[in-house]
């Protein structure tokens, strides 16, 4: 998956498909997972799916955030997203008479709006401006949902939301713990199919011509600009993807959780998971984000249940570990050892670098110039 | 129709208000105009300062205004030792890891806090000078925002005077000016690195000393600070630290102002910040583009 050789050898490569091979064993393997583990595991079976939910859903919000960070942008604003899905679906639920499922493609429209609306305000700021920009954005949004009237949006209380699923226990048939199996089963589809829409999304781009639009952008926007690319609009466009599948991880969510309040909707824990996990796994491409989400998903049951305030801790570790020590994330060290093995053997110099996979920093540590003096 | 009264009373509030986040963003202005680093942490320095001084009170009774003198330094040291083990290793990173670096370590203070002192406000009760505050005509003014507004002023104006007529404050000019430079002329620029973080991660601590006076705080208003700090230093350029002082003026008197004016202002507050963020940020692309 995202081998950024040569184009000759990447030509030869193109033979395996390795991305859609990988998608097309996703979906295999979520097909069946929810059977093999009630078959291995009986009633334990509920909370092992609610574990594999929860790690689909950090894959989801992962892949999301790595989308926009192809192109350079330090996105803030996810919370915000999150939340605006959440919301509307609760929204429409309170206030409107339609079917429910809606609410989640709705959420992610919404979501959508308001990253057309953000990113056509901000988008041309420097790197900087821009994360700040959307953190503020995140935090007003988060300000606007406190204040809004009650009896429209609940106002710090929140709102309840209905769940997607209501199983039906049939005395005789089943046993007590089948419905939450029966629930969990139907939810770990939907945020299956949600990944697999998020990684679809995601491999599209890596095949487009976007992709060497977005890493010319990364590299440098001016001279990208210079060779044809529309930054504002590339930038523009990634920034409305991203937003659209984490739009609709907040409605799903809602349903699950069964509720939406103004500071769990739009935590900032949520940014923080966002950017940590694919941080963790490998920026830039696909099997990052995901890889980054299992590892973190089963850390983060741990340490949930060991604190229960403050255990974003453990992502602060990690993110500010992987910046020190593994700027390239898992698959991008693990990528980087294997392209020099590989150009060892062969005794030809390593193929040209994937445009820095994983910004790395100028490996060793900036030396303090040795002259004494200098009254400082 | 407003009260005149109403109005002066904002103003006077605001104005007093704008000497503790001038203190504050004062520092964020030094790490970024000197060493280039935006610190995403930066205001949980002030939230650590602040918690510090309150288990100093809880523990051994030290009064806030003599607890300031110990956690002044304390902050100091630990700004020293988050740069010399963390920040130092990516100065010459992409300008991603460096943000992405500096929000980790708020993430971990942040959290650290909530562990230790768990999410809910903290008060320092029973201090007697809390309560004092002077008449002056229609306006009532209390001692320790008063008190809070005349230390910070004279630190910032201190740090002004510092960075135009000391050694270290012309090292420091001179290093953000031109780091090659500067090191050609025999400046260590590590070292005036570590000593401008230091510097600022103790000016937010003693801001968090004051706020612990001012208010209750939890250990979540280190982000708040940091994007108010944000909102001030994006007002006064990014990087300049003599602007600091004006837009903290600015920022806080129309914070006060809709706090006080518009109905049920209270909860609006943040929001305050993030719109002035916001417009000069869009204001200002559209003037360069």
């Amino acid at each position: 998956m995202n081998r950024a050789a040569a184009p000759a050898r990447a030509a030869r490569r193109r033979a395996v498909p390795w991305d859609v091979v990988g998608l097309g064993l996703l979906v295999v393997a979520a097909a069946f997972m929810p059977d093999l583990l009630r078959a291995l595991y009986d009633r334990a079976a509920v909370s092992y799916l609610s574990i594999a939910i929860n790690a689909l859903s950090l894959a989801i919000l992962a892949l999301s955030w790595d989308v926009l960070a192809r192109t350079g942008q330090l996105s803030l604003a996810h919370a915000a997203f999150y939340g605006t899905g959440a919301y509307t679906t609760a929204l429409m639920l309170r206030h409107l008479d339609l079917p429910m499922w809606l609410g989640i493609p709705a959420g992610g429209l919404m979501a959508v709006a308001f990253a057309l609306l953000l990113g056509g305000l901000t988008l041309r700021l420097r790197a900087i401006y821009f994360a700040i920009a959307t953190l503020a954005f995140a935090e007003v949004l988060k300000a606007v949902v406190h204040h809004a009237p009650t009896a429209f949006a609940g106002g710090n209380a929140g709102m309840n939301v209905a769940p997607l699923f209501r199983p039906v226990f049939v005395a005789g048939q089943m046993e007590r713990w089948e419905v939450a199996y029966l629930r969990n089963e139907a939810y770990f589809y939907v945020y299956a199919g949600l990944l697999a829409l998020s990684v679809l999304i995601s491999i599209a781009l890596q095949r487009s011509r976007l992709r060497h639009a977005f890493t010319a952008i990364r590299t440098n926007e001016d001279v990208a600009g210079v060779m044809g690319v529309r930054p504002a609009r590339v930038k523009l466009l990634a920034f409305m993807l991203s937003a659209s599948t984490v739009g609709m991880l907040g409605a799903v969510e809602a349903h699950r959780v069964g509720s939406v309040l103004p500071d769990q909707s739009f935590s900032v824990a949520t940014t923080v998971l966002a950017l940590v996990t694919p941080i963790f796994g490998g920026l830039y491409t696909t099997l990052g984000p995901i890889v980054g989400a299992l590892g973190l998903s089963s850390v983060q049951e741990l340490l949930r249940r060991t604190f229960s305030d403050g255990y974003l801790i453990g992502y602060g570790v990690v993110l500010v570990l992987t910046i020190l020590f593994m700027p390239r994330g898992v698959v991008g060290t693990i990528g980087h050892a294997w392209r020099k093995r590989g150009s060892r053997s062969t005794g030809t110099p390593p193929a040209s670098r994937p445009q820095r996979a994983g910004p790395a920093p100028d490996d060793a540590p900036p030396k303090p110039p040795s002259q004494p003096g200098g009254d400082a | 129709m407003i009260d005149p009264t109403l109005v002066l009373q904002a103003l006077v509030s605001g104005i007093l208000a704008a000497g503790l986040y001038a203190l504050v963003s004062v520092g964020l202005a030094l790490a970024i105009g000197v060493i280039g680093i935006v610190n995403f942490a930066h205001g949980e320095f002030f939230m650590v300062g602040a918690f510090l001084a309150y288990q100093a009170f809880v523990s051994f009774g030290i009064d806030p205004v003599f607890s300031l003198f110990l956690v002044a330094p304390a902050l100091g040291l630990i700004g020293a030792g988050i740069y010399a083990s963390t920040i130092r290793f990516v100065l010459k990173a992409p300008e991603l890891n460096q943000m992405l670096l500096t929000f980790g370590i708020g993430i971990i203070l942040q959290n650290l806090a909530l562990l230790i002192w768990g999410g809910d406000p903290r008060t320092i009760a029973g201090i007697a000078y809390r309560s004092i505050g002077y008449q002056i005509g229609p306006v009532s003014v209390g001692l320790v925002p008063l008190a809070s507004f005349a230390i910070s002023l004279t630190l910032v104006l201190g740090l002004y005077w510092m960075l135009a007529s000391t050694p270290t404050g012309r090292a420091m000019r001179a290093v953000a000016q031109n780091r090659v430079g500067a090191a050609l002329v025999g400046l260590e620029v590590d070292r005036v690195y570590l000593v401008a973080f230091a510097l600022s991660a103790l000016l937010a601590g003693i801001g968090g000393v004051m706020i612990a006076v001012i208010q209750s705080p939890t250990p979540t208003i280190g982000l708040a600070f940091t994007l108010k700090a944000f909102a001030i230093v994006v007002v006064s350029g990014l990087g300049n630290v003599r602007g600091v002082l004006f837009a903290s003026l600015v920022v806080a008197i129309a914070e006060s102002m809709v706090a006080t004016l518009v109905p049920n202002g209270d909860t609006l507050r943040n929001a305050v910040f993030f719109a002035i963020i916001f417009g000069v940020l869009v204001w200002r692309s559209r003037r360069v583009a």
